[in-house]
């Protein structure tokens, strides 16, 4: 038996068992019947097992070089290195909706098994929501549109993978977190259909799947950011967010998550915004799927667009299935989500996640239309068009600059309303950091005033977050007699919710300086020079002189290298832009030089070269300030986020039972 | 919720869907370029076999056929036997066919016109201007210019023989509507 | 009181004055005309890059074009039209406002009033009609709520 043998049955009995499962399921929440829980439990623990030896059959397939799998024989070749081997797995179409499949089995076996306990109603309602989701995944990979086992007479040797994906071992990180980040939300998605369903108005859902939302967004977050660093070490034009439809596909959900996880807090504090929050589950995992659809189905154009297959149309079946039962059941009922009681003041947190959730809303919708756009109008007038950077950066600055400002203000207001000495209290000193943060961005010739703004309101919110931490660690110190690092420690341990959400805030400052530095301060020049001679290219301080030029043979490549030496103040450093020529590709993939430093890059390209003598190269540099701090950004938004999702000690626990006992008994 | 909000989420989502799957139909790497319809631009370029400028102005009526390629295009060497045969058959009529290089050095151009039998007129468009100016985006493209001096229409990706000779006969009947005669497309 | 509101008036003012002075018209130089007027132009073998970020040749060939037609005094307009006949809309990255294509550059303002509009109804209508719920109701509101916030404390 072939390990194609193996995925292929394995993908086949999973599909009989997942459907079971979501009939126990359904059936045991109907009837509240233990034996079909029971049922659906070990069916999804069982899917998730058989799913999972299909990934390891394709791990296999792909390491054996069996090009008899037509998946293997276009994304492999004989001489690719094992990393890149392995990692095939999600360099393409099948295997990447294999990878999905598995994680949505993994996250369901783990509601099987705890949430059903937690919450045994809701939990298996949510389990059968899930298992159909399931259901449809399995169907996808049985069938031709998207099987990955489909078998062909072997070649002698594969294709190897797509040049863009086999260039740096930053493919490794960025496809994965997406993937855990869209499909981990389909778990809140779950509950908040079984609360539709059960007409439980309870926010028991949103205590259940908080740490599930949490997770997700931030895996979404942190594997946006390492996408837009892999874009930038890889495609090679200096930049690293280009708008491109990818992109915005996972742009939007996150925004949407993160307008969620804001006003969640509403409904756990006032009981307020319940159909709203239900709205914005439903909205995130629905644009997590048309997302995929978008950059799946070959529609529109984009560096990821995987050719276009039958998954299309299966796909946005699956998309209007999902969004026509969940808005359908979302109306059904409104009645019983009425929210008792207004926001109240608008100087109050809760009106400020109001403003906030609107904004994000609206960015979204931006970006939605933004990437629709063009489809609408050739469907309309036949006209094409196209929407890029200019207008979505146009747009969507301002929009961030405001959340950013709101991103400040509103853990500074209490609950409910504050008054004028409050306000005082709580805003001198920001508002002295932004008015430092708006001459700092004077100072250091930060051009345009969305630049300086931008600085002036990093300035202010992280000022905030400095004195929200300082507050609390002088509270401890006073009132538990701690030094200063214990209370810091024991303010992230016993109210991580709080003071983690505090640190993605700074991590999200940091990010929005980079952007803003580095949108605005980079310095390109392009320059012919002669291998060897003393010419000089100049950017922002630095000398770069073209050393060597020289070609390269690897086993599974071909390169053209040039090796630059840079020279300056502050340092001295040996890049090699090469251009690398694969043997399926028609087009060199240009593969940058990068001297990464704190306080700026050098990020040379190799443009063009002389093919018959060596003799010239044109190369192009970029000086991009700051622009590593947007990863670093992106990692205190993750470490911010394990600080909120770590479970903390006993006093919360105990309240959160305390609310739920006050809460309806369950059926 | 109010009732106009609730009706008009429902008509957004049905919206969207529709668009969705009107996209279907749509294939994101054909674009149009915006010169087809319109007079076709003169130039003048140095010719490959090194006798000096070529000239190519007003049409005076004659159906004219533009090539670009490149020694670097491999799709251009594929097209390239369908050019040469429908050379062969126009050559004592008074079609013309231009080769225009795109993006290459003047040497690579000229062994590709040796190695490939290209017989007909080449020229090097060293600076991307001609390309520019009839819209090219990637190359092999093949313009169609009419008796007119209008650019009838314009091929994207390696082209065939049958469709070569179709829209070359269609152009030079008498009373030829030049959009007719070839739509725009391929690949 | 009074003395920390001066401050706040001073420093709201100190950004105000920074943000002004960094949007103060400057005449932009030739190569900054380049910039812009690329940045704007999509590049035609790219996936949706402009001409000014993309390296690849035909982008430089037409960054060349731009930068030419710069020095000759055409206008950005007459540039882009030029771009324009040759491709088409398409080679525009974002739609002129004046057209009806430039229906687009609404979306952003029509969401943010709409929502801020409903939004701003959800706040009044709380000051105008007071939650219709029992004292009963209100008490437990009232303990969960000081609950809570004790908790977050």
């Amino acid at each position: 038996m072939t390990f194609a043998d193996l995925g292929t049955a394995a993908l086949r009995a999973a599909l009989p068992l997942a459907i079971w499962g979501c009939a126990a399921a359904a059936y045991a929440a109907a009837r509240r019947d233990g034996r079909g829980l029971a049922s659906a439990r070990w069916s999804a623990l069982l899917v998730f097992v058989l799913i999972g030896l299909a990934v390891v059959a394709m791990e296999g397939a792909l390491i054996t070089h069996d090009f008899s799998v037509l998946y293997v024989a276009r994304n492999n070749a004989l001489d690719t290195p094992v990393f890149f081997t392995v990692i095939s797995l999600w360099a393409a179409l099948e295997g990447s909706i294999l990878l999905w499949t598995v994680i949505l089995a993994g996250a369901t076996a783990y509601v099987a098994w705890r949430g059903t306990g937690e919450l045994p109603r809701l939990g298996t309602t949510a389990l059968a929501v899930l298992l159909g989701m399931v259901t449809f995944f399995l169907f996808l990979v049985t069938t031709p549109a998207a099987d990955p086992f489909v078998r062909i007479d072997p070649p002698a040797d594969g294709n190897g993978p797509n040049p863009l994906l086999q260039n740096h071992p930053l493919m490794a990180l960025h496809p994965p977190l997406l993937y855990l980040g869209y499909v981990l939300f389909s778990v809140p998605f779950a509950y908040a259909i079984a609360s539709l369903v059960l007409g439980e108005g309870g926010d028991r859902w949103l205590v259940a799947t908080r740490r599930f939302a949490l997770v997700s967004w931030a895996l979404l977050g942190v594997g946006i950011v390492a996408g837009s660093w892999w874009s930038y070490a890889v495609l090679g034009w200096g930049g690293y967010w280009a708008w491109d439809p990818v992109e915005n596909a996972a742009i939007m959900p996150w925004l949407v998550a993160t307008a969620y996880l804001h006003s969640v807090m509403v409904e756990e504090k006032r009981r307020l915004l319940r159909t709203w929050n239900l709205s914005l589950v439903i909205a995130t995992f629905a644009l997590t799927i048309l997302g995929t659809f978008l950059t799946r189905s070959g529609v529109v154009n984009s560096v990821h667009a995987f050719t276009q297959s039958a998954i299309g149309p299966l796909l946005l079946g699956y998309f209007v299935a999902i969004v026509v039962l969940s808005v359908g059941l979302l109306l059904w009922r409104l009645p019983r989500l009425a929210d008792t009681g207004g926001i109240g003041a608008p100087l109050s947190r809760e009106a400020i996640f109001l403003f906030q959730n609107v904004v994000f809303v609206a960015a979204t919708l931006t970006v939605l239309l933004g990437t629709l756009y063009p489809l609408i109008v050739e469907a309309l007038s036949g006209a094409q068009l196209s929407i890029g950077r200019p207008y979505f950066d146009r747009v969507e600055v301002p929009l961030a600059l405001a959340l950013l400002f709101l991103m400040g203000v509103g853990p500074q207001l209490p609950w409910h309303g504050a008054s004028r000495a409050t306000l005082e209290r709580q805003f001198t000193a920001p508002v002295v950091a932004a008015a430092f943060g708006a001459v700092l961005a004077v100072a250091v010739g930060m051009r345009g005033p969305f630049a300086v703004l931008t600085y002036a309101l990093a300035a202010f919110v992280a000022a905030t977050v400095v004195q929200e931490f300082a507050r609390g660690v002088r509270a401890r110190r006073v009132l538990h007699d701690e030094t200063a690092l214990t209370a810091l420690g024991s303010l992230l341990r016993r109210n991580g919710r709080r003071y983690g959400g505090y640190i993605v805030h700074l991590g999200i400052v940091v990010a929005a300086v980079a952007i803003a530095t580095s949108e605005s301060g980079t310095i390109q020049v392009e320059k012919t020079l002669a291998p060897g001679s003393d010419a000089m290219l100049r950017a922002g301080g630095y000398d770069i002189q073209l050393v060597g030029l020289r070609p390269v043979s690897e086993p599974q490549r071909e390169l053209v290298v040039a090796d630059l030496v840079v020279s300056g103040e502050r340092a001295e450093a040996r890049l090699a832009p090469a251009l690398v020529f694969y043997p399926n590709a028609t087009q060199a993939i240009g593969s940058p030089g990068i001297a990464a430093r704190p306080h700026d890059d050098i990020y040379t390209i190799l443009v063009a070269y002389d093919s018959r003598s060596y003799s010239w190269a044109t190369i192009r540099v970029r000086v991009i300030p700051l622009v590593s701090w947007l990863w670093i950004g992106g990692l205190i938004v993750g470490i911010g986020a394990v600080v909120a999702a770590l479970p903390q000690p006993r006093r919360r626990s105990a309240a959160r039972a305390g609310i739920q006992t006050r809460a309806p008994a369950e059926g | 919720m109010p009732r106009w909000l609730r009706l008009a989420v429902v008509v957004a989502i049905a919206a969207l869907v529709v668009v969705l799957i009107l996209a279907f139909r749509r294939e994101p790497t054909d674009v149009r370029t915006g010169t087809v319809g319109r007079p076709a631009a003169a130039f003048t370029l140095q010719q490959l076999d090194g006798s000096g400028p070529l000239t190519f102005g007003p049409t005076d009526g004659k159906v004219v056929v533009l090539n670009f390629f490149a020694s670097w295009c491999i799709p251009c060497k594929q097209e390239n036997p369908a050019l040469v045969r429908a050379y062969e058959r126009y050559r004592a009529s008074d079609v013309v066919f231009i080769g225009i290089l795109y993006q290459d050095s003047l040497e690579s151009g000229q062994r590709y016109v040796r190695d490939n039998g290209v017989t007909w007129p080449t020229v090097n468009d060293d600076r991307g201007r001609v390309a520019f100016s009839y819209g090219v985006f990637g190359i092999p493209e093949t313009f169609f210019i009419g008796a007119d001096g209008i650019i009838a229409g314009r091929h994207t990706g390696p082209i065939d023989e049958t469709t070569l000779t179709n829209a070359i006969e269609c152009l030079r009947g008498k009373s030829a509507d030049g959009a007719r005669c070839i739509r725009e497309g391929g690949r | 009181m009074t003395r920390s509101r001066g401050i706040l008036v001073v420093a709201m003012l100190v950004v105000l004055a920074a943000v002004g002075w960094s949007a103060r018209p400057h005449e932009p130089s030739a190569e900054e005309r380049v910039d812009r007027i690329t940045a704007e132009l999509r590049c035609v073998v790219c996936q949706g890059l402009s001409v000014k970020d993309s390296p690849s040749e035909s982008a430089r060939q037409m960054r060349e074009i731009v930068a030419q037609r710069v020095t000759e005094g055409r206008t950005d307009e007459e540039i882009r039209d030029e771009f324009r006949a040759s491709y088409g809309d398409w080679v525009v990255l974002a739609p002129p406002i004046a057209s009806w294509t430039g229906l687009i550059w609404l979306v952003p303002v029509a969401a943010l009033v709409a929502g801020i509009a409903v939004a701003w109804r959800r706040l009044g209508a709380a000051a105008a009609a007071p939650p219709a719920a029992t004292a009963d109701e209100v008490a437990a509101l009232r303990r969960r709520v000081a609950r809570a916030e004790a908790d977050d404390e």
